[in-house]
């Protein structure tokens, strides 16, 4: 019987204790689920947040930040979604695809609009119909293949590693493929399916004498850069990045999207929703095309690179 | 407080549905004693069947059943692999998972979503008869509680018949079943392929539950039910009346009513797996107490 | 009829362990023997109970069962017409399952396990018979879990359990020696009892010489994979304790024991 009652104790507790964070609140809450912590996905946070000031909303006045992390756990995503959906928050906030994917599954028939960012395809997430907004990061590939060209004049092929399941990825290798030829570039990729598998990726494509690396956005690449360019320098090949922070870590350069600025971005079409400018209904997702070139002089004088006139009063040095 | 009965009905359902998976993994880890790992694959399997047929049209609710029908294949698979080819059970269990991974994605192409115009078994016309008065996520419970009693029930069913007895009887001592001249091996791929149909439904229901199949949606699912089969298990150890079965359900709303407290209480995710952890302990720890003087039995 | 000819045993075969145990064993068990087999720690006779029901493979010879050759018959196919009872008491039965469903099981042996229900509840009263005639009172304990009796009343039930259903053969494998010795008396009479009843051919193996002597009606002594003693019939009876234990006396001192 006492058995009983303290399986009873439990549950009533653990209910008991959702009311903490459930009461009704002036202020209209955003709700900002991100699918793990990773640098580039908190940038997009971060501009987020300074998109919606940009726009002339305060926050704790206008509007009131529940920011909650996934851990990179779909589970936990839906979990995240639906507290967000049981709270009435105001707009609900998806950073990469599967964060926000849950919060349209929780959202189905509630008036919450959605708006997300970091997502590459939106259409084949099925993220661009219904009371949902927000912008894609499509890798600027043209501008990547072009950098690369124009630094190393010589060069013939480009290794890439990905993994076979990120469907961002895959769409990148594809037009990676696609355009090379057109700048004289063959592409050598390979496919993993998991993090461990990278660097015997890496030697592979050593051992195979490409000319340089390129990194998408994949994050099993981007989560062991480090290591990858442990070889990389050693064997002398240079490696390129598609963001800032990879090239923070010590890639060469990079064409890639401003994180900070696709979150501004964001966080601005977020505003038109909470003012009542517009409905994320009626207001169509938007493509970033802008793209930063980032430097890291150090990485390129290591590897006797140089970055063309042209390409180095655009650039920023992001080396450390 | 209708914010708070929201996100209790949303925990819920989402425990409800995840039972399925939970009495999957009962029928292995607690009746055959078999720790099958098959479960990361055949759950995202579920879905990735399931996700591709609702994108071509096919009936909601024959996903499901096709969805069983591969998740039964894929517990016959390593059954076959651990009885018939002599591979130990924690690696059979790996070898088919891993497998299963790339068939995943073989099946759906990539991760693949579901649009909100495509019926799911919680929109489409025969659930909307029956259920259509009531909001979304009041369907999606209904819907998700008659799925996990109806199991259950059947499950208790098949547990009193002769074959269920035999299956009963080979986790607790296997050299009994061969002497009742029945081939062990045969009885422990049966109880597979029954726990992975039900993992695979797990996995089918999520899928029009969130409208997506995701590839790595599989990993960490065993875990899930492992926990809550010694949950529930061990919570109800000493209550005669509350079944197996059922008390894995309630360990299944349960384990997700932790997460949405952690969630609720603004803990970071980076934390949610070691405050998962922690309880976990704690109540194993309190399950054990009770049990001491009581003769465990090997 | 149980033949046991020219079998060979080796155990871990071309490793530096190899030990060869049986090099052309023979024994036959006519129908209706009640056999006893003694002997001291690895002179065989729990391999030879092994290699009759296939639970250890042989490498030589052939085991037939009514002249039918079953030697390449796989060791479940075989518990179709043998039923055994282990040493320990634990092995007889499913821990986890009521004395009703674990007897249930054992009525069910030869016949598919389907969907029917597992209990039969038309058979509840005979249980309940075969029970009683223990004297044990299992007889009420039909919802008891098996794990919850003791070892006595375990190792009752599964000889029940194992001679509830038409057999050609028991076996019984040192089945008394994890009892204290007031149970084991009562579980020794009890088979006996049974034996007797169903009138089953029975190969008994036991450290108990005074059990050996005073059941069954044939008795061999077994030593390095041989038999070194054989009394049968009128011969049996007239064998005392005393005169086995002498002979096995022998066999120790020459091993060194």
């Amino acid at each position: 019987m006492m058995k009983k009652i303290i399986a009873v104790a439990v549950i009533l507790a653990i209910f008991a204790t959702f009311a903490a964070g459930c009461g009704s609140k002036k202020v209209p809450v955003i709700g900002i689920s991100q699918y793990g912590e990773h640098a580039s996905l908190d940038n997009c946070r971060e501009g987020f947040i300074q998109g919606l000031k940009d726009a002339g909303l305060a926050e704790g006045k206008d509007f009131t930040i529940d920011y909650q992390n996934a851990g990179f756990d779909d589970d936990i995503a839906t979990q995240i979604a639906q507290t967000f959906s049981a709270n009435n928050v105001a707009i609900m906030v998806g950073i990469a695809t599967p964060a926000a994917t849950a919060c349209f599954a929780a959202a189905e028939d509630k008036d919450i609009p959605v708006v997300f960012t970091a997502i590459t395809d939106p259409v084949k997430a099925k993220l661009d119909k219904g009371n949902i907004t927000g912008t894609s990061d499509k890798l600027p590939v043209d501008a990547q293949l072009d950098l690369i060209r124009k630094i190393q004049p010589e060069a013939k092929t480009i290794g890439i590693i990905y993994t076979t399941s990120e469907p961002n990825s895959v769409s990148a290798i594809a037009e990676y493929e696609e355009k090379a030829p057109q700048y004289g570039f063959a592409i050598e990729s390979i496919g993993v399916t998991q993090q461990s598998e990278v660097t015997l990726a890496v030697d592979t494509l050593l051992s195979k004498g490409v000319d340089c690396f390129s990194n998408l956005t994949d994050n099993n690449v981007v989560g062991v850069l480090p290591s990858i360019l442990e070889k990389t320098n050693e064997a002398k090949v240079p490696v390129y990045g598609s963001e800032v922070e990879q090239v923070k870590i010590g890639c060469v350069a990079a064409a890639g999207i401003d994180y900070i600025a696709l979150g501004i971005q964001t966080g601005k079409m977020a505003a038109k929703i909470l003012k009542g400018e517009a409905t994320a209904e009626n207001m169509p997702y938007e493509t970033i095309t802008e793209f930063n070139y980032y430097i890291n002089s150090a990485a390129l004088a290591e590897m006797g690179l140089e970055v063309p006139a042209e390409i180095a009063e655009k650039a920023i040095e992001s080396g450390q | 407080m209708g914010s708070f009965f929201d996100l209790v009905v949303g925990t819920v359902t989402q425990g409800l549905i995840y039972a399925l998976l939970s009495l999957g993994v009962y029928i292995t880890y607690r009746i055959l004693d078999f720790p099958d790992l098959t479960v990361d694959g055949s759950f995202p399997l579920g879905a990735a069947v399931a996700a591709v047929l609702l994108t071509r049209g096919v009936s909601p609710y024959l996903t499901l059943i096709v969805a069983m029908a591969v998740g039964a294949l894929a517990g016959l698979v390593t059954g076959v692999i651990h009885v018939k080819l002599g591979v130990r059970d924690l690696l059979a269990g790996i070898i088919t998972m891993t497998g299963l991974f790339s068939i995943n994605l073989q099946i759906a192409g990539s991760n693949l979503a579901v649009d909100r115009a495509t019926d799911t078994i919680f929109t489409a016309a025969p659930t909307m008869a029956l259920f259509g008065a009531m909001p979304l996520i009041y369907r999606k419970l209904v819907v998700s509680l008659i799925l996990a009693v109806v199991f259950k029930l059947i499950l208790d069913a098949y547990f009193s018949t002769q074959s269920g007895l035999l299956l009963r009887a080979v986790g607790d001592n296997s050299t009994l079943v061969t002497t009742l001249a029945k081939d062990k091996g045969s009885v422990k791929i049966l109880g597979l392929v029954i726990s992975n149909t039900l993992v695979a439904l797990s996995g089918a229901v999520v899928c029009h539950e969130q409208r997506a199949f995701n590839s790595t949606m599989g990993t960490g699912q065993v875990v899930f039910g492992l926990a809550t089969v010694i949950i529930g298990t061990t919570l109800f150890k000493n209550l005669g009346f509350v079944k197996g079965t059922t008390a894995v359900i309630i360990g299944s709303i349960l384990y997700k009513a932790c997460i949405q407290v952690a969630i609720s209480l603004g803990l970071p995710a980076n934390l949610l797996k070691l405050i998962t952890a922690v309880l976990f302990l704690i109540i194993l720890v309190l399950g054990n107490r009770r049990k001491s003087g009581v003769n465990a039995n090997a | 009829m149980l033949e046991l000819r020219d079998i060979v045993k080796i155990y871990n075969p071309g490793t530096i362990t190899e030990m060869c145990l049986f090099q052309g064993f023979n024994l036959t068990v006519a129908d209706g023997d009640f056999l006893s087999i003694v002997g001291s720690n690895g002179s065989g006779k729990t391999s030879l109970l092994n290699i009759i029901c296939g639970s250890i493979p042989v490498e030589g010879g052939q085991v037939l069962i009514n002249g039918e050759d079953i030697t390449k018959m796989k060791e479940y196919r075989r518990y179709g017409r043998i039923g055994r009872v282990y040493q320990n008491p634990a092995m007889g039965s499913c821990p986890n399952l009521t004395l009703l469903e674990n007897l249930s099981l054992a009525d069910n042996k030869g016949r598919p396990f389907g969907l029917k229900k597992g209990i039969n509840k038309a058979r509840r009263e005979y249980y309940r018979e075969q029970l009683a005639a223990l004297g044990l009172g299992l007889e009420d304990k039909l919802e008891v879990k098996m794990g919850a009796l003791s070892g006595g009343q375990r190792q009752a039930a599964a000889l029940i359990m194992a001679t509830l259903t038409p057999i050609d053969f028991l076996i019984l494998d040192e089945h008394t020696a994890a009892l204290d010795p007031k149970t084991a008396e009562t579980i020794m009479e009890l088979t006996d009892k049974v034996i007797r009843e169903k009138k089953l051919t029975a190969i008994m193996v036991t450290h108990n010489l005074r059990y050996a002597v005073e059941y069954g009606n044939r008795l061999i002594m077994m030593d390095k994979g041989q038999i070194v003693l054989e009394k049968a019939g009128a011969e049996k009876e007239a064998t005392t304790v005393a005169d086995v234990l002498h002979i096995f006396n022998e066999i120790s001192i020459e091993c060194g024991n």
